[in-house]
């Protein structure tokens, strides 16, 4: 399995530190109840996901059209548009962008398509500072580390891990961890940031076909302030974002925050129609990959809406952490979709579920998580890493099928039990005694039990 | 071929729908959009205050400021952003009962930074100014003038350090919205 990510053994890091692994699960367990309370106060909210699910899949079907008319309109309101095909092509088109402008500092809001694309890496090797300035996100950027979930960056580190990070980079007090400190000090640390750009980068929530406009949701507002200073706004959106007109926002924007914190609305949903004055706002939009996930058989797990619902309620992700699953979005929707990617490398993921389906009863758009894992795990069983489980699998049903082999292993297996030594029962390859004991076997078996009942 | 052209290739699905897209949704409006709204607001962290009248002069005094450091973007047109401190006035187009999210639009009064660089904002609401839901509110928006608008919800905050909600992130640290 060389080059193959394997979640279990990931996470293994994660799990050992069983006290901080039971706060995560707790603290992502808090905030699926948050979305739980939220839900409960919109008596239509069924209905409004099923018309999520209806609304993506008809842009789906529409895609190229839609895509055509947002760049046309996007166009008449003074938006330059830009295509991607991956994420080479990505990282050189804004790159170029900020050439042109020579801009040297930027500041970035959060965007999972740029993490995808690995844009920080691209600009910082060419000699440009960028700054992420969501908290969680600058949190993580300052450890030198990726987010671990999409909506909460930061949600693996205690307040005393961002303590120590700030102390180092930001010169707070190290022993000081109260999370208004913290976030006062990373305030002031980035108001300067946001002072001296030349640039900002943003995500795209949504972007609007009809009206050619784009739509970016926060709670910090930093995407706001960070595109009312400089000249050059760049928006990168992956080419899943587009959605009809902003009547599809009456639908879309009533289910994102609620299930993605439990709050109502983001703090600041906010429309780029136009560039601001003197000012240019490019839109990058962006394949890599998913015009041949639409074709396949995940093509709905395009119509996620990034809330990371699916990784609060998921019983794995909360015990394992973001980052045990080794890819740019994690959880459920991450399984699905780096699995999709690459079979071979990212297939563990497919198993790193429990199939409860929890998942698919609080994504907003409906898409059928642990059905799409279903379907990717028959893919990664094809798969060569993958032979020695089929291979288990095989020789269990061969004897299942046949009573008398099965009699006869089990009476051999009686008399061995006591007498094979542990260290190989529990040898290192067999994968499924490492966090599990062996079953006593019973000594009189359940056959001769019935048997004797009957006749008594 | 272009990237683009290529892209869209791969897609294949250049046909247009056959009627554009539209929300069949019910939905269910709260009982009193003024409660709600207010409930809404309150709950994301913002201040309500209510005003007979809401001149520069009676919204300063009702917060306590002086009107030295508060700029009303209602009748004074704003090209510089002024330093730091300022608390400005803003005109709230209309807002949104199940949320307490407003819809605001600087236009060219004043500039975009205003509304994350001041250090409180004030939005001035008349109460008659309710929809109930984001859909009643995305039909009144009138995108085909629009530049930049916003729904905001509150002053700007944070979770991002153990779930710990701190009010003022990069935003504005305090949000009032005056309604009359």
């Amino acid at each position: 399995m060389s080059g193959a990510h394997n979640h279990a053994r990931a996470a293994e890091a994660f799990t050992a530190d069983s006290k901080r692994a039971h706060w995560h699960d707790k603290a992502l367990w808090f905030v699926r109840q948050k979305r739980d309370k939220a839900v409960a106060s919109v008596p239509e909210w069924e209905a409004l996901r099923a018309e999520a699910e209806a609304l993506k899949a008809h842009t789906r079907a529409h895609l190229g059209y839609y895509l055509r008319l947002f760049e046309e309109r996007a166009k008449a309101n003074g938006i330059e548009v830009y295509w991607a095909e991956d994420a080479e092509a990505h990282n050189q088109i804004v790159h170029r962008l900020l050439q042109e402008h020579g801009a040297r500092r930027v500041v970035k809001s959060k965007s999972m398509l740029t993490e995808e694309c690995g844009l920080n890496p691209y600009l910082q090797a060419r000699g440009i500072e960028v700054v992420d300035t969501d908290l969680g996100e600058r949190i993580v950027q300052l450890a030198s580390q990726h987010p671990s979930h999409i909506v909460l960056p930061a949600i693996h580190l205690k307040k005393e891990d961002v303590a120590r990070i700030f102390a180092k980079h930001l010169g707070t007090a190290p022993e000081n961890h109260d999370p208004a400190y913290l976030t006062r000090a990373a305030r002031e640390h980035l108001r300067q940031k946001f002072l001296e750009a030349d640039a900002a980068i943003t995500g795209v929530n949504f972007a609007l076909a009809e009206e050619g406009a784009v739509t970016v949701c926060t709670n910090e507002g930093n995407a706001d302030l960070g595109t009312a200073l400089p000249n050059l706004h760049i928006a990168c959106m992956g080419l899943e974002k587009v959605v009809p007109s902003a009547e599809a926002l009456g639908v879309l924007t009533r289910l994102l925050a609620r299930s993605a914190t439990g709050q109502a609305i983001t703090t600041y949903t906010s429309h780029f129609r136009r560039p601001k004055p003197g000012g240019r706002l490019c839109v990058v939009i962006v394949d890599n990959g998913r015009s041949g996930l639409l074709k396949e058989e995940f093509a709905q797990a395009t119509a996620c809406l990034r809330c990371g619902a699916c990784m609060n309620t998921c019983p794995v992700y909360r015990r394992s952490g973001g980052h045990s699953y080794g890819y740019v979005v994690p959880g459920p929707i991450g399984s699905v979709l780096a699995s999709a990617r690459d079979t071979a490398r990212y297939g563990s993921l497919a198993f790193a579920c429990t199939l409860c389906a929890s998942c698919d009863t609080v994504c907003p758009a409906k898409i059928d998580l642990h059905e799409l894992l279903l379907k990717s795990r028959r893919r990664v069983i094809e798969q060569k890493p993958f032979h020695a489980k089929r291979t288990g699998l095989r020789m269990a049903a061969f004897v299942l099928r046949r009573p008398r082999l099965y009699r006869f292993l089990t009476a051999l297996w009686r008399r061995l039990e006591g007498v094979v030594p542990k260290r190989w029962l529990y040898h290192p390859k067999n994968a499924w005694g490492r966090e599990r004991q062996m079953p006593k076997i019973a000594q009189t078996p359940f056959r001769a039990r019935y048997a004797k009942r009957r006749r008594a | 071929m272009s990237a683009k052209e290529r892209i869209l290739q791969a897609l294949q699905s250049d046909t247009p729908p056959a009627e554009p897209w539209q929300s069949r949704v019910e939905t269910f409006a709260p009982d009193d959009l003024l409660t709600s709204f207010t409930t809404a607001w309150e709950g994301a962290g913002g201040e309500v205050l209510w005003l007979g009248e809401a001149s520069k002069e009676a919204i300063a005094l009702a917060l306590g400021a002086t009107t030295k450091k508060v700029v009303d973007t209602r009748h004074e047109k704003i090209d510089e952003i002024a330093p730091e401190g300022l608390w400005a006035i803003v005109e709230g187009v209309f807002g949104v009962a199940e949320n307490g999210a407003v819809w605001i639009e600087p236009k060219e009064r004043y500039p975009r930074a205003l509304l994350t660089l001041a250090e409180h904002v004030v939005v001035v609401l008349e109460k008659r100014r309710l929809v109930p839901t984001m859909a009643q509110a995305y039909r009144k928006v009138d995108f085909s003038t629009l530049s930049y608008g916003l729904f905001l919800a509150g002053p700007s905050k944070t979770a991002d350090i153990e779930q710990s909600l701190v009010i003022g992130a990069h935003g504005a640290l305090k949000c009032t919205a005056v309604l009359v």
